[in-house]
């Protein structure tokens, strides 16, 4: 992982001083002594009505029990509370003759006291105008509660109880998330600590936690704040790492298609979470959307969908199945989409990167055209064959460079601009030298950029039908439908420019689509393809 | 579900990470886990026949929903839901409904008449 250096460096110090177990004689009796005395402050009607007179009172506390003395001291302090409200957590937890409700209430009322605790230390610390202190201390103490959760999530195994962990970490983001001018002053930091955390409790490295996580990733104050509130989009990208990590976690077993009900469960949360994002966050989708098709795995058509189908809120898109509808006429299509990925980084081996962009410049030599297979097959066994990562950077890469390209002899991308150059040389080379599972992977790789009207839609539209309309054997055409007809036959959302070029290849005769084999196959396929047909043909006549 | 690319065994370090997501699939997150603590009205997870109302009505968080609620059930929203949002939308209807709220004595008031004596201080 990361080196502990940076922002991230008190998380790290915080997760390493949770396996400390060299705490002072007597620390551990004086925590629990004041934990127990805080808990009741907390709980005193009294004192609910003024939290900060209970808070210096308490303080005074601490500092008679010398634990304010140094900060070794209080992140011992931190740890040994944590230890303690999970402890207690657990012990309820097996109380099994007890109500659900009531056990839980217990359990809250321990680490609601505690977090409480915290969120007025960490705003209390330092004075006023110290942001640095306050923040420190966060990352401090979320760095112990992380260190604490991994500790117990590898001792004690299949027993690991999710339920406190989640709770401090709402219940504390939530504290911080008040209205007061001290906290909203350090927000940007109070999320930037929360999703370092959340990176680092990701669910391939604490899979007990997963369900929890993904609550806590998607809770509405959560989102609310990393994509709404926060100006300038400045949490944007790291809400796409943490998605990422889910997505990347989620992935061996959905490329199986063999999913248990853990999986399930996970799987229809994470569909949830996209459809909030498709609904009320649909650039962030679009902005992001390449970071995300990279690692979810090929099979998850509707998935994908989700994502590729979501375009900026201010654009009209013109119903695909308006007949004679002209592609070519629209405006946005002159305009690129934003890609906040850098993919052209993912080119490697650097040496490949540079032969790329000689033979792209020269057309030559021939060579790179023979060898670009080699380049990306990775191994020999069936199904992982093939650098999905470079084949995806590859193809968005070359597209975008013939786009530049064609716009520098002072044309627009269309069905021949985009002929006879070195960019679609790579492409047909690919389209006729891989192997099923690789052109499967490059066929999908074009696909994933049909989305809504913009320059890369409109040039990876025409390549696809460019690529059907030269292929040498059916083989190329039928799995060019395949790829578009997968993604069609799925529910809803289908992304407007796969559907564009989906109509295109069955209304255009030029593409003689119907005369094709694998289109009358079986009486199955025929008949789909007839009522696809059918629904585009119907609101020809209207 | 299909597998275009054909299944992949899962490595050991999948099957260690199923392992516990299965056994947290055993104690999913409750609702009330993320939730302030409800003293008096706890959330009571549980199945209801589909052809009962299974979600809230539409616009019944909105203050004109609420002031055709009657005064008791105000007051008991106002009274067993403390530090929620119908909390505030009770406390919302109920002052528009001329009620005044005793911070004091922690009730609610109306006139019945009017008072006798009215000062800047206080009226009675």
């Amino acid at each position: 992982d990361r080196a502990p250096a940076g922002p991230t460096a008190h998380i790290h110090s915080g997760i390493l001083q949770a396996r400390d177990f060299d705490d002072p004689p007597g620390l551990m009796e004086k925590t629990e002594y004041l934990l127990r005395e805080w808990v009741q402050m907390h709980h005193n009607p009294q004192h609910a009505r003024d939290p900060t007179k209970a808070f210096s009172i308490f303080v005074h506390q601490m500092n008679i029990h010398g634990i304010l003395k140094t900060d070794d001291l209080i992140t011992r302090f931190f740890k040994l509370s944590t230890q303690m409200c999970v402890d207690l957590c657990y012990r309820a937890l097996s109380e099994t003759a007890t109500a659900p409700s009531i056990m839980r209430a217990k359990c809250f009322h321990s680490l609601d006291a505690f977090v409480r605790l915290v969120a007025l230390l960490v705003k209390h610390s330092g004075d006023a105008t110290n942001t640095h202190t306050k923040i420190n201390l966060l990352n401090k103490v979320l760095g112990i509660v992380a260190g604490v959760l991994l500790q117990d999530h590898e001792i004690r195994g299949t027993d690991f109880q999710q339920l406190p962990y989640h709770r401090i970490f709402i219940m504390l983001f939530l504290e911080l998330c008040a209205p007061e001018p001290v906290l909203e002053a350090v927000n940007f930091q109070v999320l930037t600590a929360f999703c370092h955390t959340l990176h680092i409790l990701r669910p391939a490295k604490a899979s007990g936690f997963c369900y929890a996580w993904l609550e806590l990733v998607s809770h509405r104050v959560f989102i609310g704040r990393m994509l709404a509130i926060t100006p300038q989009q400045k949490c944007w990208g790291m809400y796409a790492q943490l998605l990422i990590d889910l997505f990347k976690y989620l992935a061996p077993y959905l490329r199986n298609a063999e999913l248990a009900k853990p999986v399930t469960s996970l799987y229809k949360g994470t569909l949830r979470v996209l459809l909030v994002l498709l609904h009320d966050f649909p650039e962030f989708l679009c902005d992001y959307h390449y970071g995300f098709c990279d690692v979810i795995p090929p099979n998850c058509i509707q998935m994908r969908n989700l994502i590729l189908s979501a375009f900026p809120r201010n654009m009209r898109l013109p119903d695909p199945f308006t007949p004679n509808l002209k592609v070519d006429m629209l405006q946005e299509i002159a305009h690129a989409p934003r890609v906040l990925t850098n993919f052209a980084s993912t080119i490697q081996p650097l040496t490949f990167k540079k032969e790329l962009d000689s033979y792209l410049k020269a057309r030559a030599p021939v060579t790179f055209l023979s060898e670009l297979r080699s380049n990306l097959q990775v191994s020999q066994e069936a199904g992982v064959r093939y650098n999905i990562q470079l084949m995806n950077a590859l193809v968005l890469y070359v597209g975008t460079q013939a786009i530049t390209f064609i716009r520098s002899k002072g044309h627009a991308p269309n069905m021949s601009t985009i002929a006879h150059s070195a960019h679609m040389d790579i492409f047909q080379n690919l389209a006729v030298d891989l192997d099923t599972e690789g052109r499967y992977l490059f066929l999908n790789a074009i696909a994933n950029q049909l989305r809504y009207p913009n320059s890369h839609t409109h040039y990876f539209s025409c390549t696809l039908l460019y690529l059907f309309a030269e292929a040498n054997t059916e083989a190329i055409q039928e799995q060019i439908t395949r790829v578009l007809l997968e993604r069609l036959i799925v529910n809803r959302p289908h992304p407007w420019g796969l559907l564009i070029t989906f109509i295109e290849l069955i209304k255009n005769p030029t593409y003689k689509f119907w005369s094709h084999e694998f289109v009358h196959c079986a009486p199955e396929i025929e008949k789909l393809f007839e009522s696809v047909a059918r629904s585009c043909m119907v609101q020809k006549q209207v | 579900g299909v597998a275009p690319l054909g299944p992949v065994p899962l490595q050991r370090e999948h099957q260690l990470q199923f392992q516990m997501m299965e056994a947290a699939y055993c104690h999913m997150p409750h609702p009330s886990d993320s939730e302030r603590l409800r003293s008096y009205l706890p959330r009571n997870t549980c199945t209801t026949p589909p052809y009962y109302q299974q979600v809230q009505l539409p616009h019944s968080d909105t203050v004109e929903f609420f002031q055709r609620l009657s005064t008791e059930t105000l007051f008991f929203i106002f009274y067993y839901m403390e530090g929620s949002k119908g909390q505030y939308l009770a406390a919302k209807a109920l002052k528009k409904q001329s009620w005044r709220f005793h911070t004091k004595y922690m009730m609610w008031f109306q006139r019945h008449e009017e008072p006798k004596v009215i000062n800047e201080e206080y009226e009675q």
